[in-house]
Order: C-alpha cells, then sequence, then structure tokens
C-alpha cells in the first residue's frame, strides 16, 4: 500500500473519530511546524500563535479534505499557508499598537502587561475557572450519556442566524413545559413531535440539528449556572 | 466584546461556547478548559453545502436541455427567417429592393429611387411572402400610376445559387402572369442580378384570347386579331430575331398543318396589305426566293430549300 493511499484512509478515519484525529495531528506536528517555519522563516516556539494556527489549519483540512482534492499533504500545506496568511493581514491592521508582552528598559524578564493592573483578582479568577472546568466535565458526560459530544455539537452548531434562532425557539417551547425536560431526560431522547407541533419548527429542521438542541436542553435543565450565566443572550431574537 | 468558554481542549483545537449558544472550533492558544477568552481565531469552515438532490440535477439537466434546444432553435430561426438570404429588385419605374430570408419572406424593403419611396410609403410588408408583396406592391404601381398597360416590371433577383433564383423566378413569373390576367399586357422580365443577365424569354402577361386557342389564331386581323401585331417577327434585316423559319411551309413533309390561305394580297382573301417589296428580282430582291409562295408551285418544298442554298 503506497504512502498516499494509507495518508488519505487515516484522514477518512480522523474525520470520524476525534481520538484518530488528534494522533494524526500529533503524529504530523513535525510536517506542521516545517510548513510553519517556511512562513516565518525560522523554527517556531511552542508558545507561537503561528503554530497554534497551523495545527487548526491542519484540522480544518482533515475536516475538508475530500480524495478529490488530490494529494493529501499538498492540501493540507495550502490550507496552513492560507490560515497563516489570514493571520498574518488581520495581525497587521493592529501593527500600530504595542504589544503587551513586549520587554520594557533592558530588563528582559518585566513586559509591559507586568506593569498594568488588570483590575482583576486572579484568585478569584482562577476559583471561577476551575467551577466552570468541573460544571463543563460534568455535562460532557451527561452528554455521553445521550451519545452526542462536545465535537458533535461544535459540527452540528447552526451557521446560519435563521437556523440558530430556530433552535432557539425549540428551547424556549421546552423551557415553557417543564414536563418535556423531564421526557427528555428519563427517556433520553428527543420528543420530537411534541417540540415539533408546539415551537412551529420545522422537524427537519430540529432533526438535523438534534445534537445541538440535545446540549442546548441539558444546558437548561439542572445545574450549569455558570455556562447558562455565560449564555445570557441566547434568548436575543426569539419571540416566545 | 464577545467572550467565548473553553469547553473542550484537543491538541489541534479548542472548542468555545460563544454568549449565543454558538459552538466553535478555534485555534488552541494554550487555553485551557472553563477559561474565558475574548479573541479567539475560530477555524473556517467550507459553508455546508446541501447534497445535491436528483430533483437538482434534473433540474439542472433539464435546464440544459433547453439552453441547448434554444441555442439550435434560436439559430436556426435566425438562420432562417432573420438573416437576409436573398433579394429582389422590382422596378416598374419605381425600384424597391425586397430582401428577403431563407422562407422565402421579406424582412427588409427599401425603396432604391424616389418612385420607389413613394410607392412604399405607409406600406408594410415586412414578414409576408415575396409573391403577396408583389402583388401588392403592383396593385399599389397600378394604383398610384407607375404601371400601365404595356408596361415592363423586371425583376432581378439576387440569389445565392442558380436553383432558388430559377425558383424564385418561375413563382414570380407565374405569380404576375396570373394577378394581371385579364386585367392588362404587361412585360415581365426576369434578371440574373449576379450575372446581369436577362432571363432568356419577355413574357407578354395577355388576357387569355377568348374563342380559339393555337397558332391558327395567331392573327392580327379580323375578330381573332389578338391586338398584337407581330411585325418584328421575320428572319431578315435588323429585326431578324435568329431563327430562320424554314420549316415554315404548307407543303411536303415539313407541311405544319396550317395552310396560310389567307396570306395573300388578292381576291377575297386579300390581307389589305400588298407585300409590293417581297419581290425576289431587282433593287428590292430581298435575297430570298420564295418558291413556295407561288400557289401554282407544286414542286417539293425541299427542293425550293436546295435552290435557295444554290443561289
Amino acid at each position: 500500500m503506497s504512502d498516499g493511499y494509507k495518508i488519505i484512509q487515516q484522514v477518512y478515519q480522523a474525520k470520524k473519530d476525534v481520538d484518530a484525529s488528534d494522533q494524526l495531528i500529533l503524529n504530523y506536528m513535525p510536517f506542521i511546524k516545517s510548513e510553519t517555519a517556511k512562513f516565518l522563516k525560522r523554527a517556531p516556539e511552542k508558545n507561537d500563535d503561528e503554530l497554534s494556527i497551523a495545527m487548526i489549519a491542519f484540522h480544518e483540512a482533515i475536516i475538508n479534505y475530500s480524495f478529490t482534492r488530490g494529494a493529501f499533504l499538498k492540501y493540507a500545506a495550502m490550507t496552513i499557508k492560507s490560515r497563516l496568511m489570514d493571520y498574518y493581514f488581520k495581525e497587521r491592521r493592529h501593527s500600530h499598537v504595542i504589544s503587551l508582552d513586549l520587554p520594557i528598559g533592558k530588563e528582559e524578564d518585566t513586559t509591559l502587561l507586568d506593569t498594568l493592573d488588570d483590575g482583576k483578582n486572579h484568585s478569584h479568577e482562577l476559583i471561577l475557572r476551575d467551577a466552570t472546568r468541573t460544571e463543563i466535565e460534568e455535562l460532557t458526560s451527561q452528554m455521553r450519556e445521550f451519545g452526542v459530544s462536545l465535537e458533535d455539537v461544535a459540527e452540528n452548531c447552526p451557521k446560519q442566524q435563521r437556523t440558530l434562532i430556530a433552535c432557539k425557539q425549540v428551547l424556549q417551547y421546552a423551557k415553557e413545559n417543564p414536563q418535556l425536560l423531564d421526557e427528555f431526560l428519563q427517556t433520553k431522547r428527543l420528543p420530537m413531535a411534541q417540540l415539533t407541533a408546539g415551537s412551529q419548527v420545522d422537524r427537519k429542521t430540529i432533526e438535523r440539528h438534534r445534537k445541538y438542541i440535545v446540549a442546548l436542553l441539558l444546558i437548561h435543565t439542572n445545574g450549569y449556572e455558570i455556562i447558562r450565566g455565560h449564555l445570557k443572550q441566547i434568548m436575543k431574537g426569539v419571540t416566545a | 466584546m464577545m467572550s467565548y468558554i473553553v469547553m473542550g481542549c484537543h491538541p489541534g483545537y479548542v472548542i468555545l461556547l460563544d454568549e449565543e449558544g454558538r459552538f466553535y472550533k478555534a485555534a488552541n492558544l494554550q487555553y485551557e478548559v472553563g477559561q474565558t477568552v475574548y479573541d479567539p481565531i475560530l477555524m473556517k469552515e467550507l459553508p455546508a453545502k446541501p447534497k445535491k438532490s436528483f430533483n437538482f440535477w434534473l433540474k439542472s439537466g433539464f435546464a440544459a436541455a433547453a439552453a441547448c434546444f434554444l441555442m439550435f432553435f434560436g439559430f436556426s430561426y435566425y438562420q432562417n427567417y432573420l438573416v437576409a438570404y436573398s433579394s429582389i429588385y422590382l422596378s416598374i419605374n419605381p425600384e424597391v429592393q425586397m430582401d428577403l430570408n431563407r422562407q422565402g419572406n421579406v424582412i427588409a424593403l427599401t425603396g432604391t429611387n424616389e418612385d420607389g419611396q413613394a410607392l412604399l410609403e405607409g406600406y408594410d410588408g415586412k414578414g409576408k411572402d415575396k409573391v403577396t408583396v408583389t402583388d401588392e406592391l403592383i396593385d399599389r404601381a397600378i394604383d398610384m400610376g407607375f404601371l400601365s398597360e404595356g408596361g415592363q416590371i423586371s425583376f432581378s433577383i439576387d440569389a445565392p445559387d442558380d436553383v432558388l433564383f430559377q425558383e424564385y423566378g418561375t413563382e414570380l413569373r407565374t405569380n404576375v402572369n396570373k394577378h394581371l390576367e385579364n386585367r392588362m399586357t404587361v412585360v415581365v422580365e426576369i434578371v440574373d442580378h449576379r450575372s446581369g443577365q436577362s432571363d432568356t424569354t419577355q413574357i407578354e402577361v395577355t388576357p387569355p384570347a377568348s374563342g380559339t386557342n393555337g397558332s391558327a389564331g395567331d392573327t392580327d386581323y379580323g375578330p381573332n386579331n389578338d391586338g398584337v401585331t407581330d411585325y418584328n417577327d421575320t428572319d431578315y434585316g435588323p429585326n431578324n430575331d435568329g431563327v430562320t423559319d424554314y420549316n415554315d411551309t404548307d407543303y411536303g413533309p415539313n407541311n405544319d398543318g396550317v395552310t396560310d390561305y389567307n396570306d395573300t394580297d388578292y381576291g377575297s382573301n386579300s390581307d389589305g396589305v400588298t407585300d409590293y417589296n417581297n419581290t425576289d428580282y431587282g433593287p428590292n430582291n430581298d435575297g430570298v426566293t420564295d418558291y413556295s409562295e407561288s400557289e401554282d408551285d407544286d414542286s417539293d418544298s425541299d427542293d425550293d430549300n436546295d435552290d435557295d442554298n444554290d443561289d
């Protein structure tokens, strides 16, 4: 089996399987680094934004690749270059802004950022971050019971504003009818018929975004106060 | 500024949740789960392409077929109906140019002289058949006094090939013949516009002779007089039509079955025209010895001809 064919198989596997995708990215880190180095004209460091961008560009290449596009690595290299160029042009607009990471004076250890008081209570922030993480872990494990992963939700999330509003209408209707949420939690299935009839949203739209709606409904069942607090604008544009 | 919660971390990317409930994949700029970030680099996703349904292919196939159909038939329509393929220059005194499409229908009419423009004023012949237009123009010409008894109509036909020229020529001649039948006598001339050569015959559109038909009726006198005196039908002199009617004899094997008894200068059958000049002798000798005209002569006409030749 040729290498070209083998990598195409791996890519197609990675499209379906998150772990395989992560593994493929780790396996091809030297390639990603070398592509970044071509752009930066120097070896990238671990903290370089460019390297992170190159990595997500590689992931994007996995998602969007089709064997009709030719060799995968060429396609990935092209995607990486495009994303780095996008980033470069976006950053150039802010080139007149001084970086907070610039060292001040002769002492290289201190940066401009260190001299600023951001007005935040760092310890409070860290506590909040831990609490959020716990909530997210809980949500992720509950979602798993419903056969839904975060990656699924990210891919299943409505791209169009119209569809997003339709999904929120479904959520609104479910919130107004708590017995539906109870039924949902018990059966671990969306009460499709009631949601369609009650929310006036097309059944196909609900089916197409089932995973996203499951995540939304779970977030609004119990707990998850922090996440729910974050979603302050979620009901924007929804007419109850 | 929109804030995002980091929901999940992967080596290549993170999953973010924005305030409006959208989930995104973004570059992992050393983020941790639970962190709130403000200016992430979101992953670009190709806009989800809806799978093209059978219906779509059916529709596009239909559209393509329709386009081909239109192109093909549009072009052939254009070729057949809108492009000038041949022209007919009608000239009475008014001169009119008729441009025809492949179907022989008029697509443009132009008066090429002043009278022609006058003839066409207020007339629209577009889309009509050339024959109809010719008839209508002839009628107009008669009404306007351009064409009268004894006039001439000339059709100069500019056709890309000889077959079409012949076809149009015959058609026009027949049509004018029929159209002016019993109305007036005109001369119809068909000219090949390209070579400039006039067609071999000039046709006289005449009202049909009432009563007798055939050559016996072709007389310049009496009740069968056709009004046209064939003075010019002679084998001699400047009006010589190039055809010597040697065989026009009443006798022998070349006898044409029509005895010209009436062609005499004497007696009751005298035609009133005394052919004084028709003599074989003296200064008026026409060089043709009319042996056959002697009514007493029984000899064979062939012999006469031989004698002619000997002379």
